[in-house]
Order: structure tokens, then C-alpha cells, then sequence
């Protein structure tokens, strides 16, 4: 035991002091911590930034609602004072329309409108045509053009209807979440970030356990290319070996589950969201990454031991990497319908089942026990399957130069190892 | 005199390839064993077995007086033939590794990192990477690594493949320090000079079987007086034709016999000195390469012939 945490210290120092490692654990959630609150500010200042008048040239055809609309503009240049629009009418004739594009396109003007006649009636769109493509330039004309519109028919309806009466009518009632827990009231986008939870947590397992069980292999690899194992087996049992890298390893991963989940929890708080990193959450997060995490690194421990360059043992993988890229592609569908057959199925399929449960647990609190702990006992069984294997494998292959075995002979070493 | 290494029957075979065949020897305590072989002969499966590292399919082997080396590792140093360091790791974070792996801890590691660093002239090269080692430096640090924890049993599986003479000449200090502090040592090689120069005792083995088995001296003294060198003036065509002569290599002015069993070398100076003006005569003895070589050659060809007569039965 003592030669195993021998093994598992240098393991853990040697891999946290790899630039991957730093870039991994530090740079990525920096980065992404960086871009959401980076472009959020950045498009709050894009708001609040001033832009000179805007002119756009409207050909009316109805000829009755460039007065509404221009009403309709000066209440938007009110409430948005830095960013106001001009309207100027255009009289119809013949190449209006193509005048008005060939402006637009010289840059004399910012837009230019067409009114249809059929617009009145519902029966045309209106038409747009801009320099640039500003999301909220745009929406801002459709609304106003909307209103207009919807004001003239108001003004032409017989017998005359009250709009400002009809609007009052129509006043939204809106709605005020709260969370279910504590009766607070949420906060705005609140139920976004709680949909992605489950995929939080997910891809967290799924970081912790692909990308450290990636650098067992590496390392392992690194050890049989350098010549490095046999001498490593002159003190310690291949067992030992194993046992030692895997452990430290595990180490590695827990270290960045706590950087990444520090990390995570502490941009849900500054959002008034950290409740959604429950406790139990990161409880079964930890349950479900240990034995998750020994299954892959097992696994791969297998494979790097028999193969002499990165590529061969990822090839040898892939397979496997496949399957856990599943709850990737599916998360949606399973956190949606976490009871769900697909979602029964894949959490008792051992290579998927602790991405999986993690996203069945956080969507759905009344996942039923003895899911959990059917899960989990098969996982751990299934743990102790492949560590079986994989020492058998482990021990003859460590030491295998040149060609990787074919899967008929690593059979044969399973069994007369 | 207890024996540190003993070796019985010991056999294992890759599929249909027996890699090591009924091997049996002893290492008595204290000495210095040269295990010697064509490469393919079996050595390092054999250093593999003995190291617990592979298992062998029948046979016995006691290593320090227990059944698997695994019990005593710690008492064990073991340099294998396939041998390397991290390259990222400083020279003293290796030493210290493998020193640690070894069950050396705290200050009794640091002195032993610094006066065996200082014992191969690399005192200065600690804190250096080991990749800005040179082949030579990391092979003395591999042999450092190898005798950090001062182990009572000391096994290097071609230690001096590629060396250049004066680390050759280095490590042969060293191991012969080693055996002065008590300890066995065994050493695979090929390269009959050193163990010529460095073996209490030999063991030559071809196709995993064992050929020979003794002291250099011994070894050599079996073959020495069945070649004999005469050089002078006069006709020596005539003693390749003596009774008791199995191979005549005559040339101008000299001769070299090989007797047949039976017939003593002054027999051959009577008969010579009737013959010839004699200038010189001189029991050959062979050295360990000629040894090697007569008797791996015998063996390969003894192997040759009876795989040929086993096709033309089959055939």
C-alpha cells in the first residue's frame, strides 16, 4: 500500500504540473466565466452606446400611415434617446422603390420601408431593406412598423374602436417565479441556467472523468515509450502499478471537480443562483464520479498498457469514447423525460450510466432510490470487472513491445494470465 | 556457503516457443555470477522470472530465501534491459522516486542521492532535467537508481550494452564495490571481457538451456588443454596425421591442434620434437570468448541438424 501512494504522489504531482492540466482545470472555466459575463457587458455597453440619427426612407402605399408611424418613432426616440430613427416620406411613383434601394446601398440613408397597400388588410408584408444587420435595430423597426399599422386599422374600423381602451384590456398579467424551496423570487434567466444544471453537472463528470483518464494513458504510455515500466516493476507489482496511477489520478480529478464546482458555485451565487447547486447534487456527483472514474481509468489503463503511441491506444478506445459521448448528444432528451425508456436504459448501461443518473437526479429530485443504488451496485460491480481485466491485461502488456495484441490474443492473456 | 539466487528446473514457454527450458543454477552469496548468452538465449526471461515480473510455467526459484522475489524486492536491485528515466523529472526527483519505490525514506535518501551522484561524478547535474543528460550520464544514473537502496542482491541485465570504455571501466568499480559490501551481484552480457575480468562464477545458457557452468578459470581449463600451438621449421603437415589429432589447422611455420579426448599434449611434443625444429609450444587456453563461441556455435548447429532431420522425416 505504501508503494501504491508512492506511485499515486508522483502521479498526481507530475500530472498537476502539466501545462494540460493548468489549461484544463484554470484557463477553461476562466475562459468560460469570461465569456458569459464578457459578452453579456459587452452588449449592455453596445446598449447604452450612441449612435447618430438613422434615416429611413418609407414608401407608403396605403398612403394613410407614414403619420402613425412617424408618431410611433418619436415614442421610441423618447425612450431611447441615443439611439433615434428619422423617417422620411417618400412620394410613390414608378422607381421609388429601386431609388430608394440604390440610397441605401450608397450609404445616403439607413434603411428604406415599403408599405404595401395589401399590408392594411394583413395580406402583405411589409418590406426591409438595411446597410447592416443589427438584431435590435431591426426588431426595434418591426415594432414600430407593427403598431403603426395596427393603429391605422384601429383608426379605420367602423364602428371606431377605442385602442388605448383595447390595450388596457390586453394588458399582460406576467408572471413571478419563484423557487419552490425558498418562495424567493427568481432571478431573470433563472430558468435557462435551471434547465442547464443538469448538463452543468453532467459535463463536469464528464471533464473530470474523460480528460483525467486521458492523461493515465498518456502517462502510462509515456512510461512504456521512455522504457521507463520495467524499471518501475522491479520495486513495485504491476497490481501496485495500477493501482498507484489510477489513484493518483483519481486525486487529479477530485482536485479539478473542486476547482471547476468552486468555480461553478461561485458564478451561480454572484447571479443569486447558487441554491441550484444543491448539496445532494454534488453529493451524487462525487458518488457517481468515483466508480465512473475507475471504470474509464481501468479501462484505459488496459488499453495503454498493450499499445506504444497515444494514437494506437486511442484508436483502441474508441469504441468506448463513443459511448460516453451519447448523454452528450441525448442529455436534452433524457433531462426532459428522465423516466423515460431511453433514460432507464442508459442508466444501466455501465459506460453511460453515471452521466446518466447525474442528469436524472438533477432534473428530476423524485428519481426513485433504489435507481440510485441499483446504479451504483452495478457500477461498482462492474468496477471491479474491468479492474480484474484489466490487471490481467496490464501485466503482460506493460510489458509488450512492437505490435498491439489482436482482441483474440488479450483474450487468451485474460485467461492464462 | 548459502546461495543468494537458486534456480531449479525452471521453464517457460510463449506458445510453442520455450523461451527457457529446465534451467537450474545457484548464485552462492557474495559472488559475483556472470550470466552469459547469444542474444535470444533466454537471459532476460530468464532476470524477468527471477524478478517476479513474469511467472515461470514450471521450475522453482528461491531469490534471498523466499519463493517470489516480491517478498524481498526492497532487498533487490534490478537494472532491466529495457530501461529508461522520465525525461521531465530532475535527476534528484528520479533518484528520489525510485529511491522512495525502494523503501528508502528522509535523510538516509538524501545522502545516498548525493554521495552516489557524487561516487559517478554527476554531483552537479541534480537539479538538472534528465533530458539534458547525456546517453552515458542517464545510464550511470540508471545504475544509480539501481543501487540507491544498497540491495543485498544486485541484477543488471546488460549493464554494459553501450557504454563507452571508461564508464565500462566505471561500472566495473562499482559492482565489484557492491561485492565488497557484501552484496551478490549478477550481470547478463554478451560481451565476454567483462565477465572474464569481473565473474566469481559463470553460466552460459543458448536456447534457454543451460551449456556450461563454473568459475571463468574452470570454464576455460575444460577446454584448455585440447588445443595445442607449435610453431619452428619443418614439415607439420605430418602431426595433423597423428592418432588422437581431431582437427589440424597447419599453416607455414606453425600448427594449431585439437585433440581428441584420450591424448595428452607432452605425447604431442614427443611425436612434434622428432619431427620438427620446435620454437614454440603452447597449451592454448582459450578465453571465455572462445568458449562462447565453440559452444553456442555446437549447440546452434546441433539445433540446425536436428531440425533438418526432423523435416526430412516430416518431409
Amino acid at each position: 500500500m505504501d508503494k501504491v501512494l508512492v506511485v499515486a504522489v508522483r502521479e498526481f504531482i507530475e500530472t498537476v504540473k502539466t501545462k494540460a492540466f493548468l489549461i484544463g482545470s484554470l484557463l477553461m472555466p476562466m475562459l468560460i466565466l469570461a465569456l458569459t459575463y464578457g459578452s453579456a457587458w459587452l452588449a449592455k455597453t453596445a446598449e447604452r452606446e450612441k449612435l447618430p440619427p438613422r434615416t429611413i426612407g418609407v414608401l407608403d402605399q396605403t398612403g394613410v400611415t407614414f403619420g402613425a408611424l412617424a408618431a410611433r418613432v418619436r415614442e421610441y426616440n423618447e425612450a431611447y434617446p441615443a439611439r433615434p430613427f428619422v423617417v422620411e416620406n417618400v412620394p410613390p411613383g414608378p422607381d421609388a422603390r429601386e431609388s430608394l434601394r440604390r440610397r441605401v446601398d450608397r450609404g445616403e440613408i439607413y434603411a428604406f420601408l415599403v408599405i404595401p397597400r395589401e399590408a392594411l388588410a394583413g395580406q402583405s408584408p411589409c418590406e426591409l431593406g438595411r446597410r447592416d444587420a443589427q438584431l435590435s435595430a431591426g426588431e426595434a423597426i418591426e415594432r414600430i412598423v407593427n403598431d403603426a399599422i395596427v393603429a391605422v386599422r384601429f383608426a379605420q374600423a367602423e364602428p371606431a374602436i377605442d385602442l388605448a381602451r383595447v390595450k388596457q384590456l390586453q394588458q399582460k398579467v406576467g408572471l413571478r417565479t419563484v423557487d419552490a424551496r425558498t418562495l424567493e423570487a427568481t432571478g431573470e434567466g433563472e430558468d435557462i441556467a435551471r434547465f442547464m444544471t443538469p448538463f452543468a453537472f453532467m459535463f463536469l463528470l464528464f471533464m473530470g472523468t474523460l480528460s483525467i483518464s486521458q492523461g493515465l494513458l498518456t502517462s502510462l504510455i509515456e512510461e512504456k515509450s521512455s522504457r521507463v515500466i520495467e524499471v518501475l516493476l522491479s520495486a513495485v507489482s504491476p497490481l501496485q502499478l495500477m493501482a498507484g496511477k489510477i489513484l493518483g489520478m483519481v486525486a487529479v480529478g477530485v482536485l479539478l471537480l473542486v476547482i471547476w464546482g468552486v468555480a461553478g458555485y461561485a458564478s451561480a451565487e454572484y447571479r443569486g443562483m447558487g441554491h441550484l447547486v444543491a448539496p445532494y447534487r454534488v453529493l451524487y456527483l462525487v458518488l457517481y464520479f468515483v466508480p465512473g472514474f475507475l471504470f474509464f481509468a481501468a479501462f484505459l489503463a488496459g488499453v495503454g498498457s498493450v499499445c506504444n503511441t497515444l494514437k494506437e491506444a486511442q484508436g483502441m478506445a474508441f469504441p468506448m469514447t463513443i459511448f460516453t459521448m451519447v448523454p452528450i448528444f441525448l442529455w436534452w432528451r433524457i433531462t426532459d423525460s428522465p423516466s423515460s425508456t431511453l433514460s432507464l436504459v442508459l442508466s444501466f448501461f455501465p459506460p453511460t450510466a453515471p452521466f446518466v443518473m447525474i442528469l436524472r437526479i438533477c432534473a428530476d429530485p423524485q428519481t426513485p432510490l433504489w435507481h440510485i443504488v441499483a446504479t451504483l451496485g452495478l457500477l461498482w460491480l462492474t468496477v471491479i470487472g474491468m479492474i480484474w481485466l484489466a490487471a490481467r491485461v496490464f501485466r503482460i502488456g506493460v510489458l509488450m513491445y512492437g505490435k498491439p495484441p489482436t482482441p483474440r490474443e488479450l483474450l487468451h492473456w485474460v485467461r492464462y494470465a | 556457503m548459502s546461495s543468494a539466487l537458486v534456480l531449479l528446473n525452471v521453464t517457460k514457454r510463449y506458445g510453442d516457443f520455450t523461451a527457457v527450458d529446465q534451467l537450474s543454477f545457484g548464485v552462492p552469496a557474495g559472488s559475483i555470477l556472470g550470466f552469459l548468452g547469444p542474444n535470444g538465449a533466454g537471459k532476460t526471461t530468464t532476470l524477468r522470472m527471477v524478478m517476479s515480473i513474469i511467472y515461470p510455467d514450471s521450475g522453482e526459484i528461491r531469490v534471498l530465501g523466499h519463493p517470489q522475489a516480491i517478498d524481498v524486492k526492497d532487498r533487490i536491485g534490478y537494472l532491466p534491459e529495457e530501461r529508461g528515466l522520465y525525461r521531465k523529472m530532475t535527476v534528484d526527483q528520479t533518484l528520489r522516486y525510485f529511491g522512495r519505490l525502494k523503501g528508502l525514506r528522509g535523510r538516509r535518501l538524501s545522502e545516498r542521492i548525493g554521495e552516489s551522484l557524487e561516487r559517478i561524478g554527476l554531483a552537479d547535474w541534480r537539479h538538472k532535467r534528465v533530458e539534458a543528460l547525456s546517453k552515458g550520464m542517464s545510464q550511470k544514473i540508471q545504475f544509480v537508481a539501481t543501487i540507491l537502496h544498497e540491495p543485498e542482491l544486485v541484477i543488471l541485465d546488460e549493464p554494459f550494452a553501450g557504454l563507452d570504455p571508461l564508464n565500462a571501466e566505471l561500472l566495473t568499480e562499482l559492482v565489484q564495490e557492491r561485492r565488497q559490501a557484501g552484496a551478490t551481484v549478477i550481470f547478463s552480457t554478451h560481451q565476454m571481457e567483462f565477465a572474464q575480468r569481473l565473474c566469481d562464477r559463470i553460466v552460459l545458457i543458448n536456447r534457454g538451456r543451460k551449456l556450461i557452468e563454473g568459475s571463468p578459470d574452470e570454464v576455460r581449463s575444460r577446454f584448455a588443454s585440447r588445443t595445442i600451438l607449435l610453431e619452428g621449421e619443418g614439415d607439420f603437415a605430418a602431426l595433423a596425421r597423428l592418432p588422437g589429432v581431431s582437427h589440424a589447422d597447419i599453416g607455414d611455420g606453425r600448427a594449431r591442434l585439437v585433440l581428441a579426448d584420450g591424448l595428452e599434449p607432452a605425447a604431442i611434443l614427443h611425436r612434434a620434437v622428432d619431427a620438427v625444429r620446435l620454437t614454440r609450444f603452447e597449451e592454448h587456453r582459450p578465453d571465455l570468448y572462445d568458449v562462447f563461441v565453440r559452444l553456442v556455435g555446437a549447440d546452434r548447429a546441433a539445433a540446425e541438424s536436428a531440425r533438418s532431420a526432423g523435416e526430412a522425416r516430416h518431409g
